[in-house]
């Protein structure tokens, strides 16, 4: 069978189109991803790491109801949603998964430190591959060339990562080193499992920016949870933020920053698969480094050898984005995953036509319609929101880098509006 | 013939794919009640 023949339903140039989206989207999913923790870094340190993290998802719940509403419309996503309602429970089901792999990587950064957690977590994406492979037809009728090509990239993308977290790592902190071994393949492991959820609900035809706005739910729900917990009720809790109420707007804007870069994470897994879309947004952490550099002055002063590491470790993890990149879906790949996708809609009893336009990027139903009063409220109520912890906020006596953050922003704007404008032209965000 | 919500629920429990996210989630709440 000729691997480039079209698949039924989607055309070679289409299917082309749609591959070529869902790269550009991994790769700016990286670029904001790994900004997000910028705007962390200027907070002070005394607060509990498990609160930062509960301020950053509070901004990504705030930017999870709005930014849909904005770009789609709530009355769209209702739609949505009532075509396949079960899809509700499984974005509930990943915000959770979320919610304790992100809490667990603070433990493992306090037990083992940076350099060895983050590769640790890093290998998500080779779980990413094998629930791909396995559940999803990922990988299918790939042949071996692009198999090499996914698998490859991702091994080279780890010893990537683990050299650049070798190079970046502050220090070396005592405590429970088999503590934090654990604590961070859990955390991979979490985050690897997450994407059945996504890629479940994309096969069966559900908008990404519909999957996020119930996604937000478990992950807000489950992180309030964790940090009663870990402060010891509600009243620690609210002292503690009332205590950082100047600082607080850096955290809202890092999860705002976190959402950019995660609605693009999933279009990646939608339109290129788990398999490739979760390495090339773990890209981020080559952005988070040179966020650190330029930015932030890290590494100033270190011998030469850390360089070296700097170095060699972006080499291999482009090295290893560019094959994953390149080793995009043929038809015979794309044609699986329509088996894998009628096999879902067959199961859960939902509209083939549905299932059929939401994989060639289309929508079944209608056009959305103009925006509602309850879409507005929800832009309003958000901007608000950060508007007012905005004017509280204290701006931090930090020397900072100021043309490199003006560069590196206008770099990942222009990566914004040009992936936006071919998903737009491309899919109509569907 | 589209399923109602109890038979919709009703495959969910019957997928392996939903158990195994469930399972990891369980894992993970444990290793994070251990290591706390």
């Amino acid at each position: 069978m000729d691997p480039l023949a079209p698949t039924a339903g989607i055309d070679a140039a289409r299917l082309r189109r749609l591959q070529l989206a869902g790269v550009a989207s991994g790769f700016t999913a990286g670029a904001w991803l790994g900004a997000a923790e910028a705007p962390t870094k200027v907070v002070a340190l005394g607060l509990s790491p498990v609160v930062i993290s509960l301020t950053m998802v509070l901004g990504v719940f705030l930017a999870r109801w709005s930014v849909p509403a904005l770009l789609r419309g709530t009355a769209a996503i209702g739609a949505d949603v009532r075509q396949a309602p079960h899809l509700v429970a499984w974005a509930v089901l990943a915000g959770c998964l979320w919610a304790v792999a992100n809490t667990l990587t603070v433990f493992a950064i306090r037990d083992i430190g940076l350099a060895i957690a983050f590769p640790l977590w890093n290998a998500n994406s080779l779980l990413g591959i094998l629930w791909g492979a396995v559940f999803f037809n990922e990988l299918h009728g790939a042949g071996w060339s692009r198999r090499l090509g996914v698998l490859g990239g991702a091994v080279l993308m780890c010893a990537g990562a683990a050299l650049l977290a070798v190079a970046s790592a502050a220090g070396t902190p005592g405590g429970h080193a088999g503590r934090g071994v654990v604590a961070a393949l859990a955390a991979g492991a979490l985050w690897g499992t997450m994407y059945i959820p996504y890629r479940k609900a994309y096969l069966t035809g559900m908008n990404p920016l519909a999957f996020v706005t119930f996604f937000s739910v478990g992950e807000v729900g489950l992180m309030t949870a964790l940090a009663l917990a870990d402060r010891g009720g509600p009243g620690p809790l609210a002292a503690e933020l009332a205590g950082a109420r100047t600082v607080l707007f850096w955290l809202l804007l890092g999860g705002f920053v976190w959402v950019v870069g995660d609605l693009f994470q999933q279009y990646a897994a939608k339109y290129v698969g788990i398999s490739r879309g979760i390495p090339l947004s773990n890209t981020n952490q080559l952005w988070g480094l040179v966020w650190g550099l330029l930015v932030f002055g890290e590494l100033r002063g270190r011998p030469g050898a850390t360089y070296g590491q700097v170095i060699g470790g972006s080499l291999l993890m482009a090295l290893g984005a560019a094959a994953i990149a390149l080793a995009s879906a043929t038809g015979a790949e794309h044609r699986r995953w329509q088996e894998a996708a009628a096999r879902e809609g067959t199961r859960y009893g939902i509209d083939p036509a549905y299932v059929r336009a939401a994989l060639a990027g289309e929508s079944a139903g209608p056009a959305p319609s103009r925006r509602s009063w309850l879409d507005w409220t929800l832009v309003c109520v958000a901007t608000a929101v950060f508007v007012a912890f905005g004017l509280i906020a204290r701006v931090p006596q930090l020397p900072l880098g100021w043309g490199w953050v003006v560069g590196l922003a206008a770099a990942m704007l222009g990566l914004l509006c040009s992936t936006g404008l071919l998903l737009w032209r491309t899919t109509r965000f569907n | 013939m589209t399923p109602t919500g109890r038979s919709r629920l009703a495959v969910m429990l019957c997928d392996a794919q939903f158990w195994v996210p469930v399972a990891v989630l369980l894992g993970g709440l444990l290793v994070l009640a251990w290591i706390r």
